[in-house]
């Protein structure tokens, strides 16, 4: 009885089992083996050791595009995992207010994550578009100067390339990209919405009785009760703030452009491997991309301690 | 239902799943048992019913031959086609229009076209394609594509505009410059209002051949030659055209600045915009860019300059056929049928007409098809014309073609957009480049 459960359960996970195996397992130790070869796709793989992973390095010392990439996507990263955190809690609690037509703004709110990504990212490229978008009309429209977008290297952290050529254009491609990735953050909310409704009435109610205001209170009762889907929200926004492709590759060009301001490291694994045919150096990329996630991923676990309840 | 019942149902749906599959696999697809033509492109939008056109008439032309058209997004072509090779499944013929024929025909990916065609066809071939479209095929002597249609471009400008600002003719790229810093000045607040000349970092390659400049050594012909000269001369035809971008991009950097050496000697006329040749329903036309605000600028008055040497930079469609295809002499028939060569050059020239295609050959653009198009939309002649010539140049024939053109876009979007050292730029482009094709070099 016991075995033919078993036989059961492998005939039941078997399709599960072919799909992890071919699509998942055998790539991912493929291209760590293709990671010390030279591979173009259309010859067989020939071992060259460590060179992909020195030709990593000293790209990194010498300011090549990979290193461009990596502080494209920590930038990326850092910035849009941030700022979701903040307007997702933000938002969050403010739809838990009892006003009229509350589901109505919910909904609005969790809307555009069911617009595919493709129509997404054209929606923003003309939103954004420096000449005819909207987003920079209304700007003008308030006395504020209109902003480069995805035709701009600059970016809010630092001071635009041109400064007298941009005239007060400090926004650039990459804060356009945070800005389309805050277009999506109604799956955040659903769970801080969650967690949120979880926070026992009680603790409102004693600290009201204590003379706290609304804002202490969501200082000392909410943001704490929220911190474990805080703590996962960012790591999984990390982790999908650096694999993010689709949209980089559409506003982009395909390239990176302008002038390889929104090239990422998935985007430059990407053209590595499928444009200039070197299999071998782009999976040395991708390998370090994942030893970095998962490093950020253990620290972000280890100082979890200090600050999540 | 019992266990051992659950589980002999899904053994008998998965085997008839794969019987089903191997039968699919040993059909012949075409019921009259006629070879089957995968044919790989990416022609979209209104030119779409023309290739669907031109492969049906091929189709009713045919008893040996068929042809299946598939569209791919043109985005990822590229990435289709290495994992159908890798899988062992690529099409029998694709139509490009990318820099990648030296490096694909290095990598061994590409069917020499000297291996599908006759002697006597190739010797004819070569007679009968411009010069640009015989470049844009070859690598390393050896014919490898089949050019079916040029993008031509030139240059046009407003003189009456530029004699308004006091300007003149620009003889360099760093005129451009001049031209769009004079007419619309930058600073201002509000972003400028109109365009003088807009800068784009393709123009190092459209136009950086026109005011005088080569992206690869002329002399450095003979790839052919044993390949311990071969790499001699493929560095030297590298090493040779950087200098001379160098010098046009720290032209157009500061731009008030003359240089001497990119001075026009094969300048054809004068921009003040890019223009494409393209084609609408009721007429031809020169496309403009979008500048900021068009709709506060003054009417371009387009006015041709006769040319003094019709130098360009070109590029086009072209047909390959894969190393590992199946068919290739179906798609050698199809390619001849499409371009126009060995007879067909009246379907041919209807089929350009309709597309308001540059044809790959003088032959096509005098049928009577073709005149009939030209004598309707007078402007294309003159794109027609600078097709013809031999100072049309691509991008050099190379096995790192395509990164060779990236880099030096690259190099143009760093000067232009953050403000990089034009000289610094090139010349870490250029050593990119230079080490990437020594790696090819060193595997190939």
């Amino acid at each position: 009885m016991q075995r033919r459960e078993l036989q059961l359960g492998i005939a039941m996970i078997g399709p599960w089992l072919i799909g992890f195996f071919v699509l998942t397992l055998y790539p991912f130790c493929a291209s760590f083996y293709w990671s010390f070869c030279d591979y173009d796709l259309l010859s067989e793989p020939r071992w060259v050791g460590l060179s992909n992973y020195r030709r990593l390095a000293s790209e990194l010392a010498s300011g090549g595009p990979f290193s461009r990439a990596l502080a494209n996507t920590a930038y990326y990263a850092l910035t849009s995992v941030g700022l979701s955190v903040v307007l997702g809690i933000a938002l969050a609690v403010s739809l838990t207010w009892q006003v009229r037509g509350r589901a109505l703004y919910r909904m609005l709110c969790f809307l555009p994550t069911v617009v595919p990504t493709v129509a997404a990212a054209v929606l923003w490229m003309g939103l954004l578009d420096p000449q005819q978008g909207l987003v920079n009309g209304v700007l003008e429209s308030v006395g504020l100067s209109s902003q480069g977008w995805f035709q701009s290297t600059s970016a809010a952290a630092w001071p635009p390339a041109w400064p007298g050529d941009h005239a007060g254009r400090i926004l650039g491609s990459k804060d356009g990209l945070v800005l389309m990735s805050l277009w999506g953050i109604g799956n955040l909310l659903v769970i801080y919405l969650a967690a949120l409704a979880d926070v026992p009435k009680g603790l409102y109610e004693a600290a009201e009785l204590d003379g706290a205001g609304r804002l202490r209170q969501f200082r000392h009762i909410t943001l704490p009760m929220l911190t474990p889907v805080i703590f996962f929200n960012v790591v999984m926004g990390l982790i999908q703030s650096v694999q993010a492709f689709t949209q980089i590759y559409l506003v982009s060009d395909g390239q990176g452009d302008p002038a390889g301001s929104t090239l990422t490291l998935s985007l430059h694994l990407f053209l590595t491997a499928f444009k200039d045919l070197d299999m071998g150096y782009a999976s040395a990329m991708a390998w370090v991309l994942f030893v970095l996630v998962m490093l950020i991923t253990t620290w972000l676990f280890r100082t979890s301690r200090h600050w999540v309840i | 239902m019992t266990t051992r019942k659950l589980l002999t149902s899904a053994i008998l749906l998965a085997t008839l799943f794969v019987l089903m599959a191997i039968d699919a696999a040993d059909t012949p697809q075409t019921s009259n048992a006629r070879e089957e033509i995968v044919f790989w492109h990416f022609w979209g939008g209104r030119d779409r019913p023309i290739v669907e056109k031109i492969v049906e008439q091929f189709n009713a032309s045919q008893r040996q031959y068929t042809v299946r058209a598939i569209a791919m997004p043109g985005s990822n072509l590229d990435l289709k086609f290495f994992l159908s090779v890798a899988g062992g499944d690529p099409p029998d013929l694709l139509n490009h229009d990318d820099p990648i024929v030296a490096d694909w025909a290095h990598r061994g990916v590409l069917t020499p076209l000297d291996e599908l065609a006759t002697a006597d066809e190739l010797k004819r071939l070569d007679a009968w394609l411009f010069p640009a479209a015989r470049q844009l095929g070859t690598y390393d002597e050896r014919l490898y594509a089949l050019c079916n249609g040029l993008d031509i471009r030139a240059l046009y400008c407003n003189t009456t505009l530029l004699a308004e600002h006091g300007l003149g003719l620009p003889e360099t790229t760093g005129d451009l410059d001049v031209i769009a810093e004079t007419i619309a000045p930058s600073g201002d607040a509000a972003g400028r209002r109109r365009m003088g000349y807009l800068p784009d970092p393709r123009r190092l390659w459209a136009w950086g051949v026109v005011f005088g400049g080569r992206f690869a050594n002329p002399q450095a012909r003979g790839l052919a030659e044993r390949r311990s000269t071969r790499r001699r001369l493929l560095q030297r035809s590298l090493g040779w055209p950087t200098t001379v971008v160098v010098m046009g991009l720290a032209s157009s950097r500061h731009s008030v600045r003359e240089n001497k050496h990119l001075r026009g000697r094969r300048f054809r006329c004068s921009p003040t915009a890019g223009t494409r040749w393209s084609w609408t329903g009721n007429g031809a036309c020169a496309t403009l860019p979008k500048p900021s605000r068009l709709t506060s600028l003054q009417p371009f008055l387009f006015q041709l300059r006769p040319a003094e040497k019709n130098a360009g930079w070109v590029n086009g469609n072209f047909f390959v056929v894969p190393s590992r295809a199946r068919h290739k002499q179906g798609a050698w028939q199809f390619m001849k049928f499409w371009t126009g060569f060995d007879g067909h050059e009246a379907e041919a020239a209807a089929a350009c007409a309709a597309g308001g295609w540059i044809p790959a050959s003088q032959q096509v653009v005098d049928q009577q098809a073709y005149q009939q198009a030209l004598e309707r939309w007078p402007l294309l002649k003159t794109f027609v014309r600078l097709a013809s010539s031999p100072d049309q140049i691509p991008v050099p024939s190379l096995p790192v073609a395509s990164l060779y053109y990236h880099e030096v876009v690259q190099a143009a979007q760093e000067v232009l957009y953050r403000g990089a050292d034009p000289a610094t730029t090139l010349q870490q482009a250029a050593a990119r480049v230079r080490q990437r094709l020594q790696e090819v070099l060193d595997e190939h």
